[in-house]
């Protein structure tokens, strides 16, 4: 037995031998000046991170010896990071607001939001007003908007997530003035929620929807006011509920970080910017 | 007639106990079912060691695979020895029911009981701030270390503390020094106790998700130091399921790894606690 306990301490120290050899020397590791040059960190938005992921891995094949590291986490996220220092760049999936002055901000893509209901939903349009009365509880049946006898169940995005902020200034509600049934975090929670449900209603970027929507998700968008909510609408500004996707940092960009910006915006990412079901800014 | 009641009383507990335990049985085969239907067709060579592409769409896991194992490392490198030793000291050194004692249990018991996006903010704030480690897999291992620590230190100490009391007394007798013992008859004896205590931390680590966010972060590449940014497998899960949209197949291929990897590491604990336990004490 004592045979075991020497190739189990032979086997970890062999494992941290191997650790300790791939780590960089202590000194190149806290000078995080001299890893800047060739490294880039953004933070936020779990909506950009999978885009500026995918940009982030074509620049760096483009530019050998270059490092960039995508992490999601939220829009509030990007901007604290950004602020702190934590990150270079912010990733921010809405238009900044008064307050936050001290950033630059960089667009890449447009994205609209879309209402969805179950495939079963007779509803094909709402309008605003109608919007304020779903989600303030004031219509709590499809009934009364000329569907079926059902209760609504209201889908609400969580605090600190920029698609509830777009949705709030769109509405005009206060949060606290909302009355939801379920709260969500991500795009995709919120589709599921709604597809599992036939009288549920919630909001999700268009991209998204629309990806779902073409694979057999059992879920429909419905015009707001009058417009189809799609693509075609977010891009030609028509639709009204639909919000800029940037890139924000705190200082003004130098050396990687410009370099990095003018590559993520330039025509070259275009194909990206489609893949991930976002729509490429106005050229 | 009372005979009668009884007995029919009887059928109706047991059928109670039984459509219970089918209830839970049939739930974990829906679940592992469920997922080895959808995953099965990615358990590959290419998908466990090719690197994602497109968001995590296409590809496979490579990568995320490594910095995983790293961050369990990490993890086990740090929470072990300072469980076993705080076990040790709880166990062996202290008298079981002092003040001291009973309030190191009581604010384990709490630690061990907060959600894990509690720790994942302090190690956003102490380890990749305050120690300046950055969104690196030292950072989300260090971070997994403080949160299986309780769980651990308090497995352990059940462990030691379930090795019968003339082991100890009998050590006494011989003559042999506390170290002694210690190494020789009380670690050996509590071994399969210590292995329970580290499956389950390892088990907890594993399936973290909350507290590597905002520490060991997202980075999909493979990583090339402690200091680099790893993806976990939870994280992968996660983010295929929750951000990526036609994300949800891969994460399936994903989901099946993460579970076979938990079950390859339960079984081999199981089979080394058996055989340490088995000639250990008396082959001295």
């Amino acid at each position: 037995m004592q045979r075991l306990i020497w190739v189990i301490g032979a086997i970890a120290a062999l494992a941290a031998v191997t650790v300790l050899n791939s780590m960089p020397a202590p000194e190149a590791a806290s000078t995080g000046a001299a890893r800047a040059q060739h490294s880039l960190v953004l933070t936020g938005s779990s909506t950009v991170a999978p885009l500026a992921g995918e940009i982030a891995k074509r620049y760096e094949s483009a530019h050998p010896g270059t490092r960039i590291d995508v992490h999601g986490g939220g829009s509030g996220r990007g901007i604290a990071d950004a602020r702190q220092g934590l990150a270079h760049l912010g990733m921010v999936s809405r238009d900044l607001k008064a307050g936050e002055g001290d950033l630059t901000a960089y667009p890449l893509a447009r994205d609209g939001i879309g209402i969805i209901v179950h495939a079963a939903n007779p509803i094909a349009n709402l309008s605003k007003a109608q919007l304020i009365a779903i989600y303030t509880g004031e219509f709590g049946n499809w009934q009364a908007l000329g569907g079926r006898d059902a209760p609504i169940t209201v889908v609400h995005k969580a605090e600190g997530r920029s698609t509830l902020e777009l949705f709030l200034a769109y509405t005009g509600l206060k949060n606290s003035e909302t009355r939801p049934r379920v709260v969500i975090g991500d795009n995709e929670q919120g589709i599921k929620s709604v597809a599992a449900n036939p009288n549920a209603i919630g909001y999700v970027s268009i991209g998204t929807a629309e990806y779902d929507i073409a694979h057999g998700a059992p879920i429909r968008l419905v015009a707001l006011d009058g417009v189809a909510a799609s693509s075609e609408h977010v891009r030609d500004g028509s639709y009204p509920l639909a919000r800029t996707l940037n890139l924000v940092s705190a200082a003004p960009l130098r050396g990687l970080a410009r370099d990095f910006v003018e590559f993520a915006r330039a025509e070259q990412t275009r194909d990206l910017i489609l893949a991930q079901y976002f729509v490429p800014l106005a050229q | 007639m009372p005979a009668r009641n009884y007995l029919s009383r009887d059928t109706a507990a047991a059928a109670l106990v039984w459509s219970a335990a089918v209830v839970v049985a049939a739930l974990f085969v829906w679940l592992t079912g469920d997922i080895v239907w959808r995953g099965a067709a990615y358990l590959t060579w290419d998908f466990l060691t090719a690197a994602p592409q497109d968001a995590g769409r296409a590809g496979g896991i490579g990568p995320i695979l490594v910095s995983t194992l790293l961050l369990l490392a990490v993890c086990l490198a740090v929470a072990l020895p300072l469980g076993l030793g705080t076990a040790l000291l709880l166990a062996e050194f202290t008298v079981e029911d002092t003040a001291f004692a009973r309030a190191v249990r009581r604010s384990l018991d709490i630690l061990a009981g907060i959600p894990s996006i509690v720790f994942g903010l302090f190690g956003y704030v102490f380890f990749v701030q305050v120690l300046g480690l950055g969104f690196s897999i030292l950072a989300g291992g260090l971070t997994l270390a403080c949160m299986v620590l309780p769980l651990l230190i308090r497995a352990c100490e059940a462990g030691l503390r379930a090795v019968p009391h003339e082991y100890r007394q009998a050590c006494a007798a011989l003559g042999l020094s506390r170290g002694a013992a210690l190494r020789r008859v009380l670690l050996p004896a509590a071994v399969p106790g210590l292995l329970a205590g580290a499956v389950l931390g390892v088990g907890r680590a594993l399936a973290e998700t909350a507290a590597l966010i905002y520490t060991s972060g997202y980075v999909d590449r493979l990583p090339s130091s402690l200091l680099d940014s790893g993806r976990a497998l939870s994280i992968h899960i996660f983010d295929l399921s929750m951000n990526v949209p036609g994300g949800d197949r891969l994460a399936y291929g994903a989901a099946l790894v993460l579970m076979l990897l938990l079950l390859i590491i339960n079984a081999t604990s199981a089979w080394l606690s058996r055989r340490w336990s088995q000639g250990r004490i008396v082959s001295v």
